[in-house]
């Protein structure tokens, strides 16, 4: 168990710092900030100025270090364009960010599960078909056409809910329902035919040669077991939900950390497009890392194995 | 993909494990192949649409011609046969447009997926076939670049670099390379204990060509299968940066990039992005099926 | 299975306890709320260029004269009178019993000291510019003030609609940086709150000297989609929009819940180009190409079909509704033949490429859409447009100012409401200011003489020379005057402004 733990830590440490190499050098190596800062006239000694004042006339890897130690106290430098520190404008977008994902991932499970249950006790059913020609079609579905249609017809037609905006729980329920539909398809998926292997498993026989109830089969130890593979790959989903965050906070105007990285882009405002990657980038690898803990915890086989 | 805890990937196939009744089973696979079947007959005719776009499109995608923009599809009132999904915002013929679109949208896909899945290939391969701290390392790097989400990665680049269509291709490509080298390297390992390739070892034959003898014609089929998905997956994200207008630019027509511009026009010329959307949707849903069907058929036990 | 159930409801209560709580008792009936494409860069005007400073500016603190909608004439504010002393001196005298949103009564010191934070060339402010020609601002008693001009100057009654009166105390005790966030004035609504990049919330000053306004709150939100913008207004959630793309506004007439007003504005669209090369040379410093670009794109046509018509063709960037313009001058008529001959000549027989800067359509409605079509032109010319987009206007004008935006990019001036064709010339084609990228000496000295004599019938021959300069010398793309177009709820009552100043004090309820 321990070394289950430890080894998670040291994998852990490994990708963070791997996250800030890159990140680092996705501005630093690849671009060139000096340029990108000053009009474009300024003669060679204007440069040479700006490279010295920036620090970046230093060699590549004390650069690094004074990023990488800076950014540990959560220092990582100005945004270019509001005189701002980098760092609490990303934190206060956090909130909405996660909000949303959470909620998205929410109602994601909210379609998933029982569709993919359903889908699984009744297989080869026409129920079950529908299922998974819906999830097929979903995958297919772009999110941000998904998105606009929903504004139009509930906030322009309907007039039911809010077009955009953030503040009461309505803003919540399309963006939500929007991020929800689009994890859903695959959700339901991973549902399904981790149930479908669960039941075929052993002690299920066991269980129904026993002559426990077919409905306390799939409730009690079906579903339980199940959850294992479905929790494993929603956290390691955490990505993917991402991906998708960004589009539903760009097309619901969502005052979160993916449309500020979006502008931040757009305006070449690259302290903050650093800051949001790397904080971004940590969140999603400690979640990964504590749920390949907490799977850990429930089924001992994933410690030992692999 | 979904990656289960094992380092396979895991994302459920259409069908599991065939039951006993054999004459059933192959009855069911076939009728399963029909939607298979079908979307690969659907991606023929797109990618030929795209090929022959400069014979079959009525008018230049790019020529502007704002006397007439706007105009509704032909079915509609107000609309001609002139144009017969309607014009754009600037009187550009949007059939015309959808047709380049496809062509830059598939080109995308398929240059993306080919240097991704080479470049996929050769980590796996080795990360399977020589094993050790080789191996580790190059675990450890897909890790790394698995858990960073690479749309994340893309548009910072992106910011960087600027949006172009190489650009993103390149970036795409250097994102999505994992995904393979991890179906590649479990395969390899599989493959690596198997009799042929021991009696290969035992002749003498050298790695190189036992890797490429043995071990790469069994990785056809996964590879095959992964790639036609990822197409799929390369197209969506490719609408999805153009869209937020870090993609492909306008004018130059992509599905993408249409329906960001044409996104203010929704409540009355809806054409303009409606037409698209639709082109997005149709190609992602038949590569899909295609994907799908293709893996039922090749190895539908495959842990795909 | 219970355990993991009650960890996730405990998780999900403590996120729901750190939700942003609703925001002071606010009602619909209360509350107008006004959309903005992008958030402002500062509360404190003088140090802004954008409208939606001024627009904002206008809702919270006050003028020494403001321009009566209906008569176009300046009226008194929070200045009562003035007069001409001597040709370069005026006296104004001041309304008593106002005082700043902080309690302290508004004195003739608070005048001095607005003036004197502006003109101070150290600071560098962007309103600067605008009251060079004052010299200094003197004190004769708690409600007088001198003002002493460099030379005669005969604009000083317009412009004072165009400087907002801030604090002695605030700029004496609280300095530059906080003012950039707090803005005490004296107007009909204060500030409350502000989330950058979301939203304002201002609500009504009870103590203000004028007339109150009807709804106590106003949210200001930063919806940066046009799309969004009119979903918002169709669906109730925004009361007020601008800048709304002509081929929109059918769809809000026809909604039922909101309709358009339109009004022809002071505001002139026109491309920029790098004649005086601040980003570095580019090909627009030949007269040749800037001539060709004029000729290669039809704006009539453009105005004709992408706007509807609603815009007013000017041969340079002069507006109409302007003191100075001159009617006799012509526009360019789109001759590509001439165009392509004219880039041959300069050396560039088989096109060339150029950079195009575009930023956010804030204030012009349509104004991708009218891009889009002039850029077909130009490249059917043998331009070969590569277009880089922006879209906060506040990073976009940062840019400018820096120099940034050649070789060619989108800009609009809006006069600051002042009804006079040195309101423009100053600001956009002298040479070293901050967003004017033409430098030509014989201008610079048109300009200054047209602003130095108080004989208005010598003041428009001065500016029709100068009209006739820029045109023959093409210094940039010009383009037409605007019409303002907004998007009104059917819940409110309001005109479109014609000095593009959206005054959330003059909003009512519609009537049934």
């Amino acid at each position: 168990m321990r070394r289950y733990l430890l080894r998670q830590l040291v994998q852990l440490i490994v990708v963070i710092i791997g996250i800030s190499i890159l990140a680092f050098s996705i501005l630093h190596v690849i671009g060139d900030p000096v340029t990108l800062l000053l009009p474009q006239n300024a003669g060679k000694e204007e440069y040479a100025r700006y490279k010295h004042l920036m620090g970046l006339d230093q060699p590549i890897w004390v650069q690094y270090w004074k990023f990488a130690t800076r950014a540990v106290q959560g220092d990582f430098g100005k945004s270019w364009y509001g005189n701002t520190p980098a760092f609490p404008l990303v934190i206060e977008r956090m909130p909405a960010t996660i909000y949303l994902t959470v909620s998205g991932l929410g109602v994601a499970l909210l379609i998933a599960l029982p569709l993919g249950v359903v889908a699984a006790l009744k297989r080869h059913s026409v129920v079950d078909t529908f299922c998974t020609m819906l999830a097929v079609a979903g995958q297919a579905m772009p999110i941000f056409w998904l998105g606009i249609m929903l504004i139009i017809i509930f906030a322009v037609r309907l007039k039911v809910l809010p077009a955009s905006g953030y503040g009461t729980w309505q803003n919540f329920v399309l963006p939500a329902f929007c991020l929800g539909a689009f994890l859903a398809p695959l959700t339901m998926r991973l549902v399904r035919s981790g149930l479908i292997e669960v039941m075929n498993m052993e002690f299920i026989k066991t269980a129904r040669a026993k002559g426990v109830g077919e409905r306390m089969v799939v409730i009690k130890h079906a579903f339980r077991n199940a959850c294992i593979p479905v929790v494993t790959v929603l956290g390691l989903q955490f990505g993917q939900l991402l991906g998708g965050a960004i589009i539903t906070e760009t097309v619901f105007a969502w005052p979160g950390v993916a449309t500020l990285t979006v502008d931040s882009i757009r305006n070449q405002d690259f302290p903050v497009v650093q800051c949001a990657v790397v904080l971004l980038a940590l969140i999603i690898v400690i979640v990964n890392t504590a749920v390949d803990i907490l799977v850990g915890l429930i089924d001992p086989r994933i410690r030992t194995g692999a | 993909m979904a990656v289960g805890p094992d380092a396979t990937v895991v994302a459920p196939p259409l069908e599991t494990a065939a039951r006993p009744d054999a004459a059933g089973a192959s009855w069911r696979r076939l009728g399963r192949l029909k939607w298979g079947v079908g979307g690969a007959v659907v991606f023929l005719l797109i990618v030929a649409s795209a090929v022959c776009a400069p014979l079959i499109s009525p008018y230049d995608p790019l020529s502007v011609d704002i006397k007439h923009r706007m105009t509704p599809p032909a079915w509609m009132e107000g609309g001609s046969r002139e144009h017969l999904l309607g014009t754009d915002q600037v009187g550009r013929d949007l059939l015309s447009r959808v047709i380049w679109g496809g062509r830059v949208s598939l080109l995308a896909g398929t240059s993306t997926v080919i240097l991704s899945s080479i470049i996929g290939v050769f980590f796996g391969l080795t990360a399977g076939y020589f094993g050790g701290r080789v191996d580790w390392n190059i675990m450890t790097l897909i890790n790394v670049m698995l858990t960073f989400p690479f749309v994340l990665l893309a548009l910072a680049v992106i910011a960087v670099l600027g949006p172009s269509l190489a650009n993103m291709v390149k970036v795409l490509a250097v994102t999505g390379w994992p995904v393979y080298a991890r179906i590649v390297r479990a395969e390899t390992l599989a493959l690596r204990e198997r009799d042929f390739v021991l009696a290969a070892k035992a002749l003498g034959m050298s790695h190189l060509r036992i890797i490429l003898g043995q071990i790469l014609p069994n990785l056809i089929s996964p590879i095959v299968v992964v790639a036609t998905l990822q197409i799929a997956q390369v197209i969506i994200l490719e609408s999805t940066l153009s869209f937020l207008g870090l993609g492909i630019q306008p004018p130059t027509p992509a599905w993408g990039n249409m329906l960001g511009e044409g996104r203010v026009y929704m409540l009355n010329s809806w054409w303009i992005a409606a037409f698209p959307g639709l082109a997005i949707f149709i190609t992602t849903l038949v590569i899909n099926l295609m994907g799908n069907g293709l893996r039922d058929w090749l190895d539908p036990h495959m842990k795909l | 299975m219970v355990r993991s159930i009650a960890l996730g409801v405990a998780l999900l209560s403590a996120l729901a306890l750190a939700l942003p709580g609703a925001a002071p008792a606010q009602t619909k009936d209360d509350t107008v709320v006004y959309a903005l494409q992008s958030d402002i860069d500062t509360w404190d005007p003088p140090g802004s260029v954008l409208r939606e400073t001024i627009i904002l500016g206008y809702n919270v603190y006050d003028h020494l004269a403001v321009r009566d909608l209906k008569t176009r004439k300046v009226i008194p504010n929070l200045a009562l009178s003035w007069k001409v002393v001597d040709d370069t001196t005026w006296e104004v005298k001041l309304r008593q019993g106002v005082k700043f949103h902080d309690g302290t009564p508004f004195t003739a010191k608070d005048v001095k000291a607005t003036f004197d934070r502006v003109l101070d060339p150290v600071k560098k402010m962007i309103a600067r510019g605008n009251h060079a020609k004052i010299k200094s601002v003197e004190i004769v008693d708690d409600y007088t003030v001198r003002f002493k001009t460099d030379g005669p100057y005969p604009l000083f009654v317009e412009r004072l609609t165009a400087q907002v009166m801030e604090s002695e105390k605030v700029i004496r005790e609280k300095g530059d940086e906080w003012m950039q966030e707090h803005p005490v004035g004296t107007g009909p609504y204060k500030l409350v709150s502000w989330h950058r990049k979301q939203e304002h919330l201002l609500v009504r000053n009870d103590d203000y000297w004028g007339p109150k306004p009807y709804y106590k709150y106003v949210r200001i939100r930063i919806i940066p989609e046009q799309a969004t913008q009119i979903a918002e207004l169709l669906s109730g959630g925004v009361d007020i929009i601008k800048a709304v793309p002509p081929d929109q506004m059918d769809v809000i007439n026809k909604s039922g819940s909101a309709r358009t007003g339109v009004s022809p504005i002071l505001r002139t669209a026109f491309i920029q180009l790098d004649q005086a090369a601040r980003s570095g040379p580019n090909p627009f410093t030949d007269r040749r190409v800037r001539i060709a670009v004029n000729l290669a794109v039809d704006q009539d046509s453009i105005i004709k079909h992408v706007i509807n018509g609603l815009g007013d063709r000017v041969a340079t960037a002069i507006n109409p509704m302007a003191f100075g313009w001159d009617p006799n001058l012509k526009p360019y008529k789109q001759d590509t033949a001439r165009a392509k001959k004219l880039l041959a000549e300069a050396g560039f027989p088989n096109g060339l490429d150029v950079v195009f800067n575009e930023g956010p359509p804030n204030v012009e409605p349509g104004q991708i859409q009218t891009d889009d079509a002039a850029i077909a032109d130009m490249t059917k010319v043998g331009f070969r447009v590569k277009r880089n987009y922006t879209g906060e206007s506040s990073v976009f004008v940062a840019r400018a100012k820096e120099g940034k935006l050649g070789p060619m990019f989108t800009w609009s001036w809006g006069y600051y409401s002042v009804f006079d064709a040195d309101a423009i010339l100053y600001d956009i084609f002298k040479c070293g200011e901050f967003y004017a990228y033409y430098c030509n000496k014989e201008l610079d000295d048109l300009i200054i003489s047209g602003r130095s004599t108080l004989d208005q019938k010598k003041r428009t021959e001065v500016y029709a020379k100068a009209q006739k300069l820029l045109f023959d010398d093409a210094a940039y793309l010009y383009k037409w005057g605007l019409r303002g177009v907004w998007g009104i709820s059917n819940r409110v009552d309001y005109s479109a402004p014609p000095d593009e100043v959206d005054r959330m004090f003059l909003v009512t309820p519609r009537k049934k």
